[in-house]
Protein backbone atom coordinates (compact mmCIF):
# COMPACT_ATOMS: atom_id res chain seq x y z
CA UNK A 1 0.00 0.00 0.00
CA UNK A 2 1.11 3.51 -0.71
CA UNK A 3 1.07 5.80 2.30
CA UNK A 4 0.77 9.58 2.37
CA UNK A 5 4.54 10.09 2.12
CA UNK A 6 4.79 7.69 -0.83
CA UNK A 7 2.03 9.58 -2.58
CA UNK A 8 3.80 12.86 -2.02
CA UNK A 9 7.02 11.41 -3.44
CA UNK A 10 5.15 10.02 -6.45
CA UNK A 11 3.57 13.37 -7.08
CA UNK A 12 6.98 15.06 -7.06
CA UNK A 13 8.93 12.60 -9.18
CA UNK A 14 6.31 11.47 -11.65
CA UNK A 15 3.49 14.03 -11.45
CA UNK A 16 1.24 11.20 -10.35
CA UNK A 17 -1.80 11.67 -8.15
CA UNK A 18 -1.98 7.93 -7.48
CA UNK A 19 -1.58 4.79 -9.52
CA UNK A 20 -0.75 5.75 -13.12
CA UNK A 21 -2.69 4.80 -16.24
CA UNK A 22 -1.03 2.39 -18.65
CA UNK A 23 2.04 0.32 -17.90
CA UNK A 24 3.92 0.97 -14.70
CA UNK A 25 6.30 -0.52 -12.18
CA UNK A 26 6.57 1.01 -8.74
CA UNK A 27 9.56 0.03 -6.64
CA UNK A 28 9.59 0.85 -2.95
CA UNK A 29 12.53 0.25 -0.62
CA UNK A 30 14.11 -2.26 -2.97
CA UNK A 31 10.94 -4.28 -3.52
CA UNK A 32 8.18 -4.42 -6.09
CA UNK A 33 5.21 -2.39 -4.92
CA UNK A 34 3.01 -2.66 -7.98
CA UNK A 35 3.15 -3.46 -11.69
CA UNK A 36 0.88 -3.25 -14.66
CA UNK A 37 1.67 -4.25 -18.21
CA UNK A 38 -0.22 -3.35 -21.37
CA UNK A 39 -0.86 -5.14 -24.64
CA UNK A 40 2.23 -3.52 -26.16
CA UNK A 41 4.43 -2.92 -23.16
CA UNK A 42 5.74 -5.80 -21.13
CA UNK A 43 7.57 -5.46 -17.82
CA UNK A 44 9.38 -8.42 -16.28
CA UNK A 45 11.85 -8.93 -13.50
CA UNK A 46 15.25 -9.68 -15.06
CA UNK A 47 17.01 -13.05 -14.77
CA UNK A 48 19.27 -12.02 -11.93
CA UNK A 49 16.36 -10.54 -10.05
CA UNK A 50 18.12 -7.19 -9.60
CA UNK A 51 15.95 -5.11 -11.91
CA UNK A 52 13.38 -5.11 -14.64
CA UNK A 53 13.22 -5.47 -18.41
CA UNK A 54 10.78 -3.20 -20.17
CA UNK A 55 9.96 -4.44 -23.61
CA UNK A 56 8.09 -2.17 -25.96
CA UNK A 57 6.67 -3.86 -29.04
CA UNK A 58 7.57 -2.47 -32.46
CA UNK A 59 5.09 0.11 -33.67
CA UNK A 60 3.73 1.03 -30.23
CA UNK A 61 2.67 4.66 -30.37
CA UNK A 62 1.31 7.19 -27.89
CA UNK A 63 1.83 5.00 -24.86
CA UNK A 64 3.67 5.72 -21.66
CA UNK A 65 5.45 3.77 -18.94
CA UNK A 66 5.96 4.99 -15.39
CA UNK A 67 8.71 3.42 -13.31
CA UNK A 68 9.09 5.49 -10.15
CA UNK A 69 11.25 4.44 -7.22
CA UNK A 70 10.44 5.35 -3.63
CA UNK A 71 12.99 5.14 -0.87
CA UNK A 72 12.05 5.73 2.75
CA UNK A 73 13.92 3.07 4.70
CA UNK A 74 16.78 4.31 6.88
CA UNK A 75 20.18 2.95 5.90
CA UNK A 76 19.02 1.37 2.65
CA UNK A 77 21.21 1.69 -0.45
CA UNK A 78 19.18 0.32 -3.29
CA UNK A 79 20.81 -0.70 -6.57
CA UNK A 80 18.70 -1.56 -9.58
CA UNK A 81 19.46 -2.60 -13.19
CA UNK A 82 16.74 -1.73 -15.66
CA UNK A 83 16.76 -2.53 -19.36
CA UNK A 84 14.54 -0.85 -21.92
CA UNK A 85 14.01 -2.32 -25.35
CA UNK A 86 12.23 0.15 -27.57
CA UNK A 87 10.85 -1.62 -30.63
CA UNK A 88 11.19 -0.37 -34.19
CA UNK A 89 9.03 2.56 -35.16
CA UNK A 90 7.49 3.03 -31.72
CA UNK A 91 6.85 6.40 -30.09
CA UNK A 92 6.63 6.30 -26.30
CA UNK A 93 7.18 8.33 -23.15
CA UNK A 94 9.02 6.84 -20.21
CA UNK A 95 8.74 8.55 -16.86
CA UNK A 96 11.31 7.43 -14.35
CA UNK A 97 12.55 9.11 -11.22
CA UNK A 98 13.47 8.50 -7.67
CA UNK A 99 12.19 10.13 -4.56
CA UNK A 100 13.93 9.73 -1.24
CA UNK A 101 12.16 10.45 1.98
CA UNK A 102 14.66 10.58 4.76
CA UNK A 103 13.32 10.52 8.29
CA UNK A 104 16.40 9.57 10.30
CA UNK A 105 20.10 10.34 10.63
CA UNK A 106 21.07 7.30 8.55
CA UNK A 107 21.90 7.79 4.91
CA UNK A 108 19.73 6.51 2.09
CA UNK A 109 20.70 6.00 -1.49
CA UNK A 110 19.60 4.77 -4.87
CA UNK A 111 21.66 3.79 -7.88
CA UNK A 112 19.62 3.18 -10.97
CA UNK A 113 21.47 1.73 -13.94
CA UNK A 114 19.31 2.20 -17.00
CA UNK A 115 20.14 0.74 -20.39
CA UNK A 116 18.21 1.75 -23.46
CA UNK A 117 18.22 -0.17 -26.72
CA UNK A 118 16.44 2.10 -29.16
CA UNK A 119 15.66 0.28 -32.39
CA UNK A 120 15.52 1.76 -35.87
CA UNK A 121 13.01 4.56 -36.34
CA UNK A 122 11.86 4.51 -32.71
CA UNK A 123 11.21 7.68 -30.78
CA UNK A 124 11.30 8.07 -27.02
CA UNK A 125 10.92 10.82 -24.50
CA UNK A 126 12.55 9.93 -21.23
CA UNK A 127 11.76 12.06 -18.21
CA UNK A 128 13.70 11.49 -15.02
CA UNK A 129 13.28 13.52 -11.87
CA UNK A 130 15.19 13.14 -8.66
CA UNK A 131 14.06 14.60 -5.40
CA UNK A 132 14.73 14.14 -1.72
CA UNK A 133 12.58 15.30 1.15
CA UNK A 134 12.09 14.58 4.85
CA UNK A 135 13.24 15.96 8.18
CA UNK A 136 16.00 13.38 8.76
CA UNK A 137 19.63 14.46 8.77
CA UNK A 138 20.91 11.36 6.93
CA UNK A 139 22.65 11.87 3.62
CA UNK A 140 20.50 11.38 0.51
CA UNK A 141 22.53 9.91 -2.29
CA UNK A 142 21.51 9.34 -5.91
CA UNK A 143 23.87 7.84 -8.47
CA UNK A 144 22.08 7.32 -11.76
CA UNK A 145 23.71 5.72 -14.78
CA UNK A 146 22.17 5.91 -18.21
CA UNK A 147 23.45 3.96 -21.21
CA UNK A 148 21.84 4.58 -24.56
CA UNK A 149 22.35 2.60 -27.76
CA UNK A 150 20.59 4.06 -30.74
CA UNK A 151 20.20 2.24 -34.08
CA UNK A 152 19.42 4.19 -37.26
CA UNK A 153 16.96 7.05 -37.59
CA UNK A 154 15.88 6.90 -33.98
CA UNK A 155 15.11 9.88 -31.78
CA UNK A 156 15.55 10.23 -28.06
CA UNK A 157 14.84 13.19 -25.89
CA UNK A 158 16.06 12.88 -22.31
CA UNK A 159 15.12 15.29 -19.58
CA UNK A 160 17.12 14.75 -16.43
CA UNK A 161 16.18 16.88 -13.48
CA UNK A 162 17.38 17.20 -9.91
CA UNK A 163 16.09 20.24 -8.11
CA UNK A 164 17.30 20.27 -4.56
CA UNK A 165 17.33 17.98 -1.56
CA UNK A 166 19.93 15.52 -2.84
CA UNK A 167 23.19 15.65 -0.87
CA UNK A 168 25.36 13.67 -3.25
CA UNK A 169 24.78 12.84 -6.87
CA UNK A 170 27.11 11.14 -9.28
CA UNK A 171 25.60 10.79 -12.68
CA UNK A 172 27.04 8.94 -15.65
CA UNK A 173 25.50 9.16 -19.10
CA UNK A 174 26.78 7.16 -22.03
CA UNK A 175 25.38 7.13 -25.51
CA UNK A 176 26.19 5.73 -28.94
CA UNK A 177 24.22 7.34 -31.70
CA UNK A 178 23.61 5.48 -34.97
CA UNK A 179 23.19 6.82 -38.50
CA UNK A 180 20.49 9.48 -38.88
CA UNK A 181 19.61 9.28 -35.18
CA UNK A 182 19.11 12.28 -32.92
CA UNK A 183 19.79 12.46 -29.19
CA UNK A 184 18.77 15.49 -27.16
CA UNK A 185 19.78 15.62 -23.52
CA UNK A 186 18.75 18.37 -21.13
CA UNK A 187 20.06 18.21 -17.62
CA UNK A 188 18.85 20.60 -14.94
CA UNK A 189 20.47 20.55 -11.55
CA UNK A 190 20.02 22.80 -8.55
CA UNK A 191 22.19 22.28 -5.52
CA UNK A 192 22.27 24.16 -2.23
CA UNK A 193 23.81 24.02 1.26
CA UNK A 194 26.76 21.59 1.25
CA UNK A 195 25.44 19.42 -1.58
CA UNK A 196 27.54 18.16 -4.45
CA UNK A 197 26.59 16.93 -7.89
CA UNK A 198 28.72 15.48 -10.62
CA UNK A 199 27.70 14.58 -14.13
CA UNK A 200 29.96 12.67 -16.52
CA UNK A 201 28.87 12.27 -20.10
CA UNK A 202 30.46 10.12 -22.79
CA UNK A 203 28.61 10.64 -26.03
CA UNK A 204 29.64 9.08 -29.34
CA UNK A 205 28.27 10.15 -32.68
CA UNK A 206 28.87 6.85 -34.45
CA UNK A 207 26.74 6.87 -37.59
CA UNK A 208 26.56 9.11 -40.64
CA UNK A 209 24.33 12.15 -40.09
CA UNK A 210 23.82 11.42 -36.43
CA UNK A 211 23.05 14.46 -34.31
CA UNK A 212 23.15 15.44 -30.68
CA UNK A 213 22.46 18.48 -28.56
CA UNK A 214 23.51 18.38 -24.93
CA UNK A 215 22.20 21.13 -22.70
CA UNK A 216 23.16 21.55 -19.08
CA UNK A 217 21.64 24.14 -16.79
CA UNK A 218 23.09 24.40 -13.30
CA UNK A 219 22.17 26.57 -10.37
CA UNK A 220 24.65 26.41 -7.52
CA UNK A 221 23.48 27.92 -4.26
CA UNK A 222 24.88 28.03 -0.72
CA UNK A 223 28.25 26.29 -0.44
CA UNK A 224 27.35 23.56 -2.89
CA UNK A 225 29.38 22.39 -5.85
CA UNK A 226 28.69 20.98 -9.29
CA UNK A 227 30.99 19.44 -11.85
CA UNK A 228 29.92 18.80 -15.39
CA UNK A 229 31.97 16.84 -17.91
CA UNK A 230 31.12 15.97 -21.50
CA UNK A 231 33.27 14.12 -23.93
CA UNK A 232 31.69 14.30 -27.34
CA UNK A 233 33.33 12.03 -29.89
CA UNK A 234 32.51 12.03 -33.59
CA UNK A 235 33.25 9.01 -35.74
CA UNK A 236 31.29 9.94 -38.84
CA UNK A 237 29.86 12.89 -40.72
CA UNK A 238 27.67 14.26 -37.96
CA UNK A 239 26.62 17.28 -35.97
CA UNK A 240 27.00 17.82 -32.25
CA UNK A 241 26.53 20.74 -29.91
CA UNK A 242 27.11 21.18 -26.18
CA UNK A 243 25.64 24.06 -24.24
CA UNK A 244 26.44 24.40 -20.54
CA UNK A 245 25.31 27.30 -18.42
CA UNK A 246 25.93 27.61 -14.73
CA UNK A 247 24.60 30.30 -12.44
CA UNK A 248 26.54 30.66 -9.23
CA UNK A 249 24.84 32.15 -6.22
CA UNK A 250 26.27 32.66 -2.75
CA UNK A 251 29.52 30.65 -2.44
CA UNK A 252 28.86 27.90 -4.95
CA UNK A 253 31.64 26.26 -6.94
CA UNK A 254 31.41 25.00 -10.50
CA UNK A 255 33.57 23.19 -12.98
CA UNK A 256 32.36 22.77 -16.54
CA UNK A 257 34.51 20.76 -18.91
CA UNK A 258 33.18 20.22 -22.40
CA UNK A 259 35.50 18.32 -24.74
CA UNK A 260 35.10 17.78 -28.46
CA UNK A 261 36.85 15.02 -30.36
CA UNK A 262 36.49 14.70 -34.12
CA UNK A 263 37.73 11.40 -35.55
CA UNK A 264 36.17 12.07 -38.93
CA UNK A 265 36.90 14.99 -41.29
CA UNK A 266 33.20 15.83 -41.81
CA UNK A 267 32.34 16.07 -38.14
CA UNK A 268 30.87 19.36 -37.02
CA UNK A 269 31.14 19.91 -33.29
CA UNK A 270 30.54 23.06 -31.28
CA UNK A 271 30.25 24.03 -27.64
CA UNK A 272 29.24 27.01 -25.57
CA UNK A 273 29.87 27.22 -21.88
CA UNK A 274 29.30 29.96 -19.38
CA UNK A 275 29.64 30.28 -15.63
CA UNK A 276 28.63 33.39 -13.78
CA UNK A 277 26.27 35.22 -11.50
CA UNK A 278 22.76 36.17 -12.56
CA UNK A 279 23.07 38.72 -15.34
CA UNK A 280 22.57 42.25 -14.16
CA UNK A 281 20.54 43.35 -17.18
CA UNK A 282 18.03 40.56 -16.51
CA UNK A 283 17.66 41.67 -12.89
CA UNK A 284 17.25 45.32 -13.92
CA UNK A 285 14.55 44.40 -16.42
CA UNK A 286 12.48 42.43 -13.94
CA UNK A 287 12.91 45.07 -11.25
CA UNK A 288 11.76 47.71 -13.73
CA UNK A 289 8.59 45.64 -14.03
CA UNK A 290 8.03 45.92 -10.28
CA UNK A 291 9.71 42.84 -8.78
CA UNK A 292 12.03 43.28 -5.81
CA UNK A 293 15.54 41.85 -5.97
CA UNK A 294 14.70 38.44 -4.46
CA UNK A 295 11.58 37.97 -6.58
CA UNK A 296 13.56 38.88 -9.68
CA UNK A 297 16.26 36.31 -8.83
CA UNK A 298 13.62 33.63 -8.31
CA UNK A 299 11.90 34.29 -11.61
CA UNK A 300 15.18 34.21 -13.51
CA UNK A 301 16.18 30.89 -11.92
CA UNK A 302 12.72 29.44 -12.51
CA UNK A 303 12.91 30.23 -16.22
CA UNK A 304 16.50 29.02 -16.45
CA UNK A 305 15.67 25.61 -14.97
CA UNK A 306 12.47 25.15 -16.92
CA UNK B 1 4.97 65.78 -12.96
CA UNK B 2 8.50 64.46 -13.25
CA UNK B 3 11.29 66.86 -12.47
CA UNK B 4 15.01 66.55 -12.96
CA UNK B 5 16.79 69.09 -10.77
CA UNK B 6 20.46 69.83 -11.48
CA UNK B 7 21.29 66.22 -12.23
CA UNK B 8 24.97 65.40 -12.48
CA UNK B 9 26.19 61.89 -13.21
CA UNK B 10 29.85 61.04 -13.12
CA UNK B 11 31.27 57.58 -13.77
CA UNK B 12 31.25 55.73 -10.47
CA UNK B 13 34.60 54.24 -9.40
CA UNK B 14 33.13 50.73 -9.35
CA UNK B 15 32.04 50.86 -13.03
CA UNK B 16 35.21 52.17 -14.49
CA UNK B 17 38.23 50.30 -15.69
CA UNK B 18 41.03 52.59 -16.77
CA UNK B 19 38.99 54.32 -19.50
CA UNK B 20 36.98 56.42 -18.98
CA UNK B 21 38.48 57.35 -15.63
CA UNK B 22 36.18 57.40 -12.63
CA UNK B 23 34.89 60.88 -12.12
CA UNK B 24 34.30 61.63 -15.80
CA UNK B 25 31.08 63.60 -16.14
CA UNK B 26 28.47 61.98 -18.38
CA UNK B 27 25.47 64.13 -17.44
CA UNK B 28 26.33 67.68 -16.62
CA UNK B 29 23.73 69.65 -14.70
CA UNK B 30 20.50 68.67 -16.40
CA UNK B 31 17.23 70.20 -15.21
CA UNK B 32 13.89 69.62 -16.89
CA UNK B 33 10.22 69.17 -16.06
CA UNK B 34 8.10 66.58 -17.84
CA UNK B 35 4.43 67.55 -17.61
CA UNK B 36 1.79 64.84 -17.09
CA UNK B 37 0.45 63.49 -20.37
CA UNK B 38 3.11 65.20 -22.48
CA UNK B 39 4.85 63.56 -25.42
CA UNK B 40 8.59 64.18 -25.39
CA UNK B 41 11.31 63.13 -27.77
CA UNK B 42 14.95 63.05 -26.68
CA UNK B 43 17.51 63.10 -29.44
CA UNK B 44 21.19 63.84 -29.88
CA UNK B 45 24.40 62.26 -31.14
CA UNK B 46 25.59 58.80 -30.08
CA UNK B 47 27.19 58.90 -26.69
CA UNK B 48 25.65 62.24 -25.72
CA UNK B 49 23.94 60.82 -22.63
CA UNK B 50 20.34 60.02 -23.67
CA UNK B 51 20.27 56.49 -22.27
CA UNK B 52 22.05 57.64 -19.14
CA UNK B 53 19.27 60.19 -18.51
CA UNK B 54 16.60 57.51 -19.04
CA UNK B 55 18.37 55.17 -16.61
CA UNK B 56 18.67 57.96 -14.05
CA UNK B 57 14.90 58.42 -14.21
CA UNK B 58 14.30 54.66 -13.81
CA UNK B 59 16.77 54.40 -10.91
CA UNK B 60 19.21 52.14 -12.73
CA UNK B 61 21.82 54.90 -12.47
CA UNK B 62 22.05 56.93 -9.30
CA UNK B 63 22.83 60.63 -9.77
CA UNK B 64 26.07 61.91 -8.29
CA UNK B 65 24.17 65.03 -7.31
CA UNK B 66 20.81 66.62 -7.96
CA UNK B 67 17.25 65.54 -7.24
CA UNK B 68 14.47 63.73 -9.06
CA UNK B 69 10.93 64.63 -8.00
CA UNK B 70 7.83 62.69 -9.06
CA UNK B 71 4.39 64.04 -8.23
CA UNK B 72 5.78 65.98 -5.29
CA UNK B 73 7.88 63.11 -3.87
CA UNK B 74 11.65 62.95 -3.86
CA UNK B 75 12.44 59.66 -5.62
CA UNK B 76 16.19 60.27 -6.02
CA UNK B 77 17.14 57.24 -3.92
CA UNK B 78 14.09 55.07 -4.52
CA UNK B 79 14.99 51.56 -5.80
CA UNK B 80 14.04 50.56 -9.35
CA UNK B 81 11.08 48.36 -8.42
CA UNK B 82 9.54 51.03 -6.20
CA UNK B 83 9.81 53.57 -8.99
CA UNK B 84 8.14 51.05 -11.24
CA UNK B 85 5.35 50.61 -8.71
CA UNK B 86 5.03 54.39 -8.55
CA UNK B 87 4.34 54.34 -12.30
CA UNK B 88 7.66 54.89 -14.06
CA UNK B 89 8.67 52.24 -16.60
CA UNK B 90 11.64 52.13 -18.97
CA UNK B 91 11.93 50.16 -22.20
CA UNK B 92 15.61 49.35 -22.64
CA UNK B 93 17.66 50.31 -25.69
CA UNK B 94 19.31 46.88 -25.49
CA UNK B 95 16.72 44.62 -23.88
CA UNK B 96 17.98 41.81 -21.65
CA UNK B 97 18.08 38.39 -23.22
CA UNK B 98 17.15 35.62 -20.81
CA UNK B 99 17.51 31.86 -20.85
CA UNK B 100 14.22 30.00 -20.56
CA UNK B 101 12.12 33.01 -19.53
CA UNK B 102 9.37 33.56 -22.09
CA UNK B 103 7.44 36.58 -23.34
CA UNK B 104 4.47 35.19 -21.39
CA UNK B 105 6.54 35.33 -18.19
CA UNK B 106 7.58 38.94 -18.75
CA UNK B 107 4.10 40.03 -19.74
CA UNK B 108 2.54 38.34 -16.69
CA UNK B 109 5.05 40.00 -14.37
CA UNK B 110 4.33 43.34 -15.97
CA UNK B 111 0.55 42.88 -15.80
CA UNK B 112 0.65 41.32 -12.34
CA UNK B 113 -1.51 38.49 -13.66
CA UNK B 114 -1.07 35.42 -15.84
CA UNK B 115 -4.72 35.37 -16.85
CA UNK B 116 -4.82 34.23 -20.50
CA UNK B 117 -7.55 36.65 -21.48
CA UNK B 118 -5.66 39.62 -20.06
CA UNK B 119 -2.49 38.57 -21.85
CA UNK B 120 -4.32 38.25 -25.14
CA UNK B 121 -5.95 41.64 -24.57
CA UNK B 122 -2.65 43.36 -24.02
CA UNK B 123 -1.13 41.76 -27.12
CA UNK B 124 -3.98 42.94 -29.27
CA UNK B 125 -3.80 46.39 -27.67
CA UNK B 126 -0.10 46.61 -28.50
CA UNK B 127 -0.76 45.23 -31.95
CA UNK B 128 2.86 44.99 -33.07
CA UNK B 129 3.51 41.58 -31.43
CA UNK B 130 1.94 38.49 -32.93
CA UNK B 131 0.10 36.05 -30.63
CA UNK B 132 2.57 33.28 -31.32
CA UNK B 133 5.31 35.34 -29.65
CA UNK B 134 3.68 34.50 -26.33
CA UNK B 135 5.52 31.28 -25.59
CA UNK B 136 8.78 32.25 -27.20
CA UNK B 137 11.78 32.37 -24.91
CA UNK B 138 13.15 35.91 -24.69
CA UNK B 139 16.66 34.75 -25.52
CA UNK B 140 19.48 35.35 -27.95
CA UNK B 141 17.57 33.62 -30.75
CA UNK B 142 15.06 36.47 -31.09
CA UNK B 143 15.75 38.92 -33.88
CA UNK B 144 16.62 42.52 -33.08
CA UNK B 145 13.18 43.76 -34.14
CA UNK B 146 11.28 41.01 -32.32
CA UNK B 147 12.92 41.71 -28.98
CA UNK B 148 12.21 45.44 -29.32
CA UNK B 149 8.53 44.72 -29.93
CA UNK B 150 8.44 42.52 -26.86
CA UNK B 151 10.20 45.18 -24.82
CA UNK B 152 7.62 47.75 -25.88
CA UNK B 153 4.74 45.44 -24.97
CA UNK B 154 6.11 44.80 -21.47
CA UNK B 155 6.23 48.56 -20.84
CA UNK B 156 2.69 49.19 -22.07
CA UNK B 157 1.33 46.20 -20.12
CA UNK B 158 2.23 47.98 -16.89
CA UNK B 159 -0.02 50.94 -17.70
CA UNK B 160 2.69 53.37 -16.66
CA UNK B 161 2.16 57.00 -15.71
CA UNK B 162 5.55 57.76 -17.24
CA UNK B 163 6.77 55.55 -20.08
CA UNK B 164 10.31 55.94 -21.40
CA UNK B 165 11.13 54.16 -24.64
CA UNK B 166 14.80 54.04 -25.56
CA UNK B 167 15.07 53.87 -29.36
CA UNK B 168 11.94 51.70 -29.75
CA UNK B 169 12.36 51.73 -33.53
CA UNK B 170 15.79 50.03 -33.68
CA UNK B 171 15.50 47.05 -36.00
CA UNK B 172 11.78 47.63 -36.56
CA UNK B 173 10.61 47.20 -40.14
CA UNK B 174 9.31 50.19 -42.12
CA UNK B 175 5.73 48.90 -42.00
CA UNK B 176 5.63 48.87 -38.20
CA UNK B 177 7.08 52.30 -37.38
CA UNK B 178 3.87 54.17 -38.28
CA UNK B 179 1.60 51.88 -36.20
CA UNK B 180 4.11 52.08 -33.35
CA UNK B 181 3.95 55.87 -33.27
CA UNK B 182 0.12 55.68 -33.42
CA UNK B 183 0.15 53.23 -30.54
CA UNK B 184 2.27 55.46 -28.31
CA UNK B 185 0.05 58.44 -29.22
CA UNK B 186 -3.07 56.45 -28.38
CA UNK B 187 -1.62 55.32 -25.04
CA UNK B 188 -0.69 58.93 -24.30
CA UNK B 189 -4.20 60.22 -25.11
CA UNK B 190 -6.28 57.44 -23.56
CA UNK B 191 -4.29 56.94 -20.36
CA UNK B 192 -2.68 60.36 -20.09
CA UNK B 193 0.71 58.62 -20.11
CA UNK B 194 3.69 60.93 -19.98
CA UNK B 195 5.59 59.56 -22.96
CA UNK B 196 9.32 60.01 -23.42
CA UNK B 197 10.89 58.56 -26.54
CA UNK B 198 14.62 58.51 -27.14
CA UNK B 199 15.04 58.42 -30.90
CA UNK B 200 16.95 59.46 -33.97
CA UNK B 201 13.90 58.76 -36.12
CA UNK B 202 12.11 61.74 -37.67
CA UNK B 203 8.71 60.07 -37.33
CA UNK B 204 9.04 60.06 -33.54
CA UNK B 205 10.54 63.54 -33.42
CA UNK B 206 7.53 64.80 -35.40
CA UNK B 207 5.10 63.04 -33.10
CA UNK B 208 6.42 64.76 -29.98
CA UNK B 209 5.04 67.98 -28.48
CA UNK B 210 8.45 68.82 -27.11
CA UNK B 211 11.89 67.87 -28.25
CA UNK B 212 15.02 67.73 -26.06
CA UNK B 213 18.35 67.82 -27.82
CA UNK B 214 21.18 66.39 -25.74
CA UNK B 215 24.77 67.25 -26.54
CA UNK B 216 27.75 66.19 -24.44
CA UNK B 217 25.66 65.54 -21.34
CA UNK B 218 23.75 68.79 -21.45
CA UNK B 219 20.39 69.86 -22.79
CA UNK B 220 21.33 71.91 -25.86
CA UNK B 221 17.78 72.71 -26.91
CA UNK B 222 14.19 72.25 -25.81
CA UNK B 223 11.17 73.20 -27.84
CA UNK B 224 9.43 72.16 -31.01
CA UNK B 225 10.98 70.29 -33.92
CA UNK B 226 10.96 73.29 -36.27
CA UNK B 227 13.10 75.25 -33.85
CA UNK B 228 15.53 72.35 -33.52
CA UNK B 229 15.99 71.82 -37.23
CA UNK B 230 18.95 74.17 -37.72
CA UNK B 231 20.86 72.47 -34.88
CA UNK B 232 19.90 68.97 -36.04
CA UNK B 233 21.01 69.73 -39.58
CA UNK B 234 24.23 71.12 -38.24
CA UNK B 235 24.80 67.90 -36.28
CA UNK B 236 23.89 65.73 -39.22
CA UNK B 237 26.32 67.40 -41.60
CA UNK B 238 29.46 66.10 -40.05
CA UNK B 239 30.77 64.86 -36.76
CA UNK B 240 34.37 65.79 -37.55
CA UNK B 241 33.67 69.50 -37.13
CA UNK B 242 37.04 70.30 -35.60
CA UNK B 243 39.04 68.58 -38.36
CA UNK B 244 36.83 69.31 -41.36
CA UNK B 245 38.06 71.52 -44.13
CA UNK B 246 34.95 71.33 -46.28
CA UNK B 247 33.28 68.52 -48.13
CA UNK B 248 34.86 69.26 -51.50
CA UNK B 249 38.28 69.21 -50.00
CA UNK B 250 40.40 66.08 -50.31
CA UNK B 251 40.77 66.05 -46.53
CA UNK B 252 37.14 65.25 -45.73
CA UNK B 253 37.22 62.76 -42.83
CA UNK B 254 33.75 61.33 -43.38
N1 LIG C 1 28.51 53.50 -16.09
C1 LIG C 1 29.27 54.04 -17.04
N2 LIG C 1 30.62 53.96 -16.98
C2 LIG C 1 31.40 54.51 -17.91
N3 LIG C 1 30.92 55.17 -18.96
C3 LIG C 1 29.61 55.31 -19.10
C4 LIG C 1 28.70 54.75 -18.16
N4 LIG C 1 27.45 55.00 -18.57
C5 LIG C 1 27.56 55.71 -19.71
N5 LIG C 1 28.86 55.90 -20.02
C6 LIG C 1 29.36 56.68 -21.18
O1 LIG C 1 28.59 57.85 -21.24
C7 LIG C 1 28.36 58.24 -22.57
C8 LIG C 1 26.86 58.40 -22.80
O2 LIG C 1 26.28 57.14 -22.91
P1 LIG C 1 24.75 56.91 -23.28
O3 LIG C 1 24.52 55.47 -23.34
O4 LIG C 1 23.91 57.69 -22.34
O5 LIG C 1 24.68 57.57 -24.74
P2 LIG C 1 23.44 57.72 -25.72
O6 LIG C 1 23.22 59.17 -25.90
O7 LIG C 1 22.31 56.92 -25.27
O8 LIG C 1 24.05 57.13 -27.07
P3 LIG C 1 23.38 56.23 -28.25
O9 LIG C 1 22.71 57.18 -29.17
O10 LIG C 1 24.55 55.60 -28.91
O11 LIG C 1 22.48 55.26 -27.61
C9 LIG C 1 29.03 57.22 -23.43
O12 LIG C 1 30.28 57.72 -23.82
C10 LIG C 1 29.18 56.02 -22.53
O13 LIG C 1 30.28 55.27 -22.88
MG1 LIG D 1 21.41 55.20 -25.92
Amino acid sequence: MLNAIDKKVLKEVADLEGIPKGAYNIRKNGKLEGREVSANINIETNEKGDGIVIDIKPGTVNESVHIPVILSQAGLHDVVYNTFIIGEGSDVTIVAGCGIHCGSNESEGHSGIHEFYIKAGAKITYVEKHIAIGEGSGKRILNPTTKVFMEENAQAQMELTQLGGVDEAKRANEATIGAGSVLLITERVMTEKEQSAESKNEITLAGTDSKTNIVSRSVIKGSSSQDFYVNLTAKARCYGHIECDAIIMDNGINQTIPALRALHPDAELTHEASIGKIANDQLMKLMSLGLDYDQAVNRIIQGFLR
Amino acid sequence: MLQLQNIIFTVPASDSGKEPPAGQTIINDVSFTFEPGGFYAITGPNGSGKTTIAKLIMGINEPTSGRIMFNGNDITSLPINERSNAGIVYGFQHPARFKGTTFRDLLSISLGSDDEEKLVNIISRVGVCSMDFLDKPVDSKLSGGEIKKIELATVIARNPKVAIYDEPDTGIDLWTIGPMVDLLKREQKENNTTTIVVSHNKTFLEAADTLLLIKKGKIAYTGDLAGAMPMLEDLSVCTFDELCQGEDDAQCYR
